[in-house]
């Protein structure tokens, strides 16, 4: 029965009296409390990637200086909004959302504190239209903050009042699931949580010491832009990149936690090895965090001692991390489809996937250009010697547009997709064009980010400034940009075949969820790999079940064989090695080591 | 009998005869996925060698083999998925369909013939070096907008007066000077020096900064400075 301001029938599911219902695709028992929160953060975080979206038209066709839209001070007002909306907002909104999938929903449970939720929520919401209106209405002396706002560069005190609020509100919607997992314990002492719960559990710790970053960062800016205290740039600039950084490897891991749940529900994946993938998301918890010193590393007043602890040796504990995680996940999904009788050959299990299904196809490309693209490009420029070479070029912006958003976005559209999908039960308005979407996105997208890289890396061209080909200075200098204007003739036609892919994402969602055509109990047996199991005469998608569907569904995952992840794995490290050694060669060069 | 002549092969024959193998059914795999794979696939692969051998050509413009290895990458950015999705699969459709002897001939040898047309594609563009392949666009993308000037911005301050000049006027017809919102100064004869007055700059947590913004006589902002008093 929908909510009297429910006028659009999107919170109206059956449940039974005791306010549950049984999910035919995960075979969860979802209660409403979490149902509904889950829907009211997915759908608000689309409005954020709407706003973000458009900003990114502007932005985009500014730095395409053939086009060159906007002058200089309206840039980066544009810039600030787009990082905010699509860094912060989008994402954030959609881990709340994650966090309370992967606790109370996973678990089986009603959202406890569901006030807290709403209130958290509230407040979330105010502090985004805080930071937009100061963004916004930004004159001098103050400057748009971008997503830096570093001390002491001036932006307006709504600003960082703003921020603190947003900041403020993930907390108190984080609470909720703390509660969750607290009550469960407490209720099932001695079981361990599921792998996904386990996830989850990982990254709101990491999201906790990012919060309380933000907290002193944002609020030690607000004090000092009002004059009530002195804060020291070199001191902000570390605590920033607590909450700066840190939101971006709560990204990382709510997205990791999102491939292990997708790939098993609507790809036929396994767990290999539950202590394998546990001890990554633990070696998470000490080490990702140590990815955040790289914005550092050109800092003044900071030890080498420390540089290089948290580059080159500690950060190598999160690196490892990713790799179990970059086999285990396509290791599981061969493994599982294998079972089935699906993995005919060396890549039989690869073809023979779901790859037009959406909510499958988004994560694994997810997987795929995150891996290579972000990946690797995140350990080169998180070592101390190689940052030196990409610290403040376009090719850092590559690299975090190679993770946040061919990898976490992607990743979230994939869950938004299923969302659709499976709780607001509403068949796509498209399903060809659902099935085209996250490859005309993920692979437009992956050329503007290469291009990004390749013009930092090659010409040295900066970030954060609208023009460098046309109107940097060039009689007297032994160097020219020019040389960049093809390659940013091909950033900019990809970036915006780019927008057209995102924009066709979100029209998609908004009207599958207005005018999709209503799923019915048993109706979505096609979302599970395989078409699920047949019982009674009627497909009932389960994919808990689908297991049926192998020979002996008691064999263990270790008897199938795992050669065509082997083969990609093999892949991926030549790559690796390969962007190593360039990227070294080329530092020798610069300082003419041996020369 | 095939697999006692395969039990007789060396270990490394019978790796290579099945990577070999593995190679070809991978080449002539025809379905939807597999056409996506391997376009995609080697689209990136492409790219990565046009601007690896790129990137390294630009330190080493000795190492002449990086002109083979950028041509490889550039004509496999197109190759690749014309391969893919239309050569191999027509000629695996010709192979089942045609009739003629030619048309039999020609689907049997399709794949050497493409293979060899882009062998002969790569050699040329290595050889003739093909300007956008080199990132050398030339006049195409020339225009006239690029400034020219390169002056710097020396300012000195006594007291509550700062006295600026530049060091070069060529390309700048007008130089503006503001702080915040205020317009501090407007001077249109850049060769000489110019004075700002500290009191009129805004002050902003403690500093009084100011901008120098240069025009040149169409009006186009052609540089800017930002410096603080004291």
């Amino acid at each position: 029965m929908a909510h009297r301001f429910d006028v659009l029938g999107l919170f109206d599911n059956e449940y039974d009296e005791d306010g549950f219902r049984m999910c035919g695709i995960t075979g969860l028992n979802v209660h409403r409390s979490v149902e509904n929160h889950v829907k009211l953060f997915g759908l608000t975080a689309l409005v954020y990637l709407i706003i973000g979206g458009i900003f990114a038209i502007t932005v985009a066709t500014t730095r395409w200086e053939a086009i060159g839209l906007l002058d200089a001070t309206d840039y980066y007002i544009h810039l600030s909004m787009h990082a905010w909306s699509m860094l912060l907002f989008w994402i954030v909104f959609m881990e709340v959302g994650i966090l309370y999938v992967g606790g109370p929903m996973v678990l089986g449970r009603r959202l406890p504190l569901t006030k807290f939720a709403k209130l958290g929520y509230l407040t979330m919401v105010a502090g985004t239209i805080t930071v937009y209106y100061s963004i916004w209405t930004t004159s001098a002396p103050d400057q748009a903050p971008l997503l830096t706002a570093y001390i002491p560069l001036p932006s307006a005190p709504l600003f960082y009042g703003g921020a603190l609020l947003f900041v403020l509100g993930v907390v108190v919607a984080s609470l909720p699931f703390f509660v969750a997992l607290w009550n469960e314990k407490r209720e099932n002492k001695g079981e361990s949580l599921p792998l996904v719960t386990f996830g989850a559990f990982i990254t709101s710790i990491i999201a906790v010491e990012a919060l309380l970053g933000g907290v002193v960062a944002f609020a030690g800016g607000l004090l000092w832009r009002l004059e009530i205290l002195q804060f020291d740039p070199a001191a902000y600039r570390m605590w920033f990149w607590i909450v700066g950084h840190g939101t971006q490897q709560i990204n990382l891991v709510a997205m990791i936690v999102v491939w292990y749940f997708l790939t098993h529900v609507v790809g036929g994946a396994e767990v290999v090895s539950e202590k394998v993938s546990r001890t990554a998301f633990v070696l998470y918890l000490f080490f990702i965090n140590m990815g955040a010193a790289h914005h550092l590393l050109v800092d003044p007043g900071i030890s080498t001692g420390w540089r290089i602890w948290n580059t080159s040796y500690a950060f190598y504990g999160a690196t490892l991390a990713s790799l179990i995680h970059a086999f285990a996940i396509p290791a599981g999904i061969e493994a599982g489809r294998r079972k089935r009788g699906k993995g005919g050959g060396l890549f039989g299990w690869l073809t023979s996937a779901p790859w037009r299904n959406p909510a499958f196809s988004a994560p694994i490309l997810a997987i795929i250009l995150f891996g290579f693209l972000g990946g690797i490009t995140g350990v080169l420029m998180g070592q101390l010697q190689l940052n030196m070479a990409w610290h403040n070029t376009f090719a850092t912006v590559g690299h975090f547009h190679s993770t946040v958003v061919l990898g976490t976005t992607i990743t979230f559209m994939g869950l938004i997709y299923f969302l659709i999908r499976t709780m607001f039960m509403r068949q796509f308005i498209s399903t060809k064009l659902a099935s085209a979407q996250p490859f005309l996105y993920g692979g437009a997208m992956g050329i503007t980010a290469l291009m990004m890289m390749y013009v930092g890396i090659l010409y040295g061209v900066p970030r954060r400034t609208p023009e460098v080909v046309e109107n940097i200075p060039r009689a007297g200098y032994e160097f020219s940009l020019d040389a960049a204007t093809p390659l940013f003739a091909v950033f900019g036609i990809f970036a915006v075949i780019a927008i057209i892919g995102g924009a066709l994402f979100i029209a998609l969602a908004v009207l599958s969820v207005l005018f999709g055509e209503r799923i019915e109990p048993g109706g979505d047996w096609d979302l599970v790999a395989d078409g699920g199991t047949k019982s009674a005469g009627t497909k009932i998608a389960q994919s808990r079940e689908s297991l049926e569907m192998a020979d002996d569904p008691d064999d263990p995952v270790h008897a199938y064989e795992m050669r065509g992840t082997f083969v990609l794995c093999l892949i991926f490290l030549t790559a690796f090695v390969i962007t190593y050694i360039l990227n070294w060669y080329l530092i020798t060069q610069l300082w003419s080591i041996g020369a | 009998m095939a697999n006692s002549t395969t039990a007789n092969r060396s270990a490394p024959r019978r790796i290579v005869r099945r990577a070999w193998n593995d190679l070809l059914s991978i080449y002539y795999a025809n379905t939807p996925i597999w056409r996506w794979f391997k376009s995609g696939g080697l689209l990136v692969f492409g790219f990565f060698c046009w601007s690896a051998a790129s990137l390294l050509l630009s330190y080493r413009p000795d190492w002449t083999f990086l002109h083979y290895v950028m041509a490889y990458g550039f004509a496999l950015i197109v190759w690749g998925p014309l391969t893919h999705f239309v050569i191999v699969p027509l000629a695996i459709r010709l192979r089942r369909t045609a009739e003629h002897p030619a048309a039999r001939f020609f689907a049997r040898n399709v794949s050497k013939i493409n293979l060899s047309v882009f062998v002969v594609i790569v050699i040329v563009l290595a050889v003739v070096q093909f300007s956008p392949m080199m990132l050398d666009f030339g006049g195409a993308f020339e225009s006239d907008s690029g400034s020219e000037v390169t002056a710097d911005l020396e300012c000195e301050q006594t007291d509550d007066l700062i006295t600026c000049q530049l060091t070069s006027t060529e390309g700048v017809d007008r130089i503006e000077v503001t702080s915040g919102d205020r317009e501090v100064a407007i001077v249109d004869d850049p060769g000489g020096p110019f004075e700002i007055r500290v009191d009129a700059l805004e002050e902003v947590v403690g500093q009084k900064q100011y901008s120098v913004a240069l025009y040149d006589e169409d009006g186009n902002r052609v540089g800017v400075f930002r410096r603080s008093a004291r």
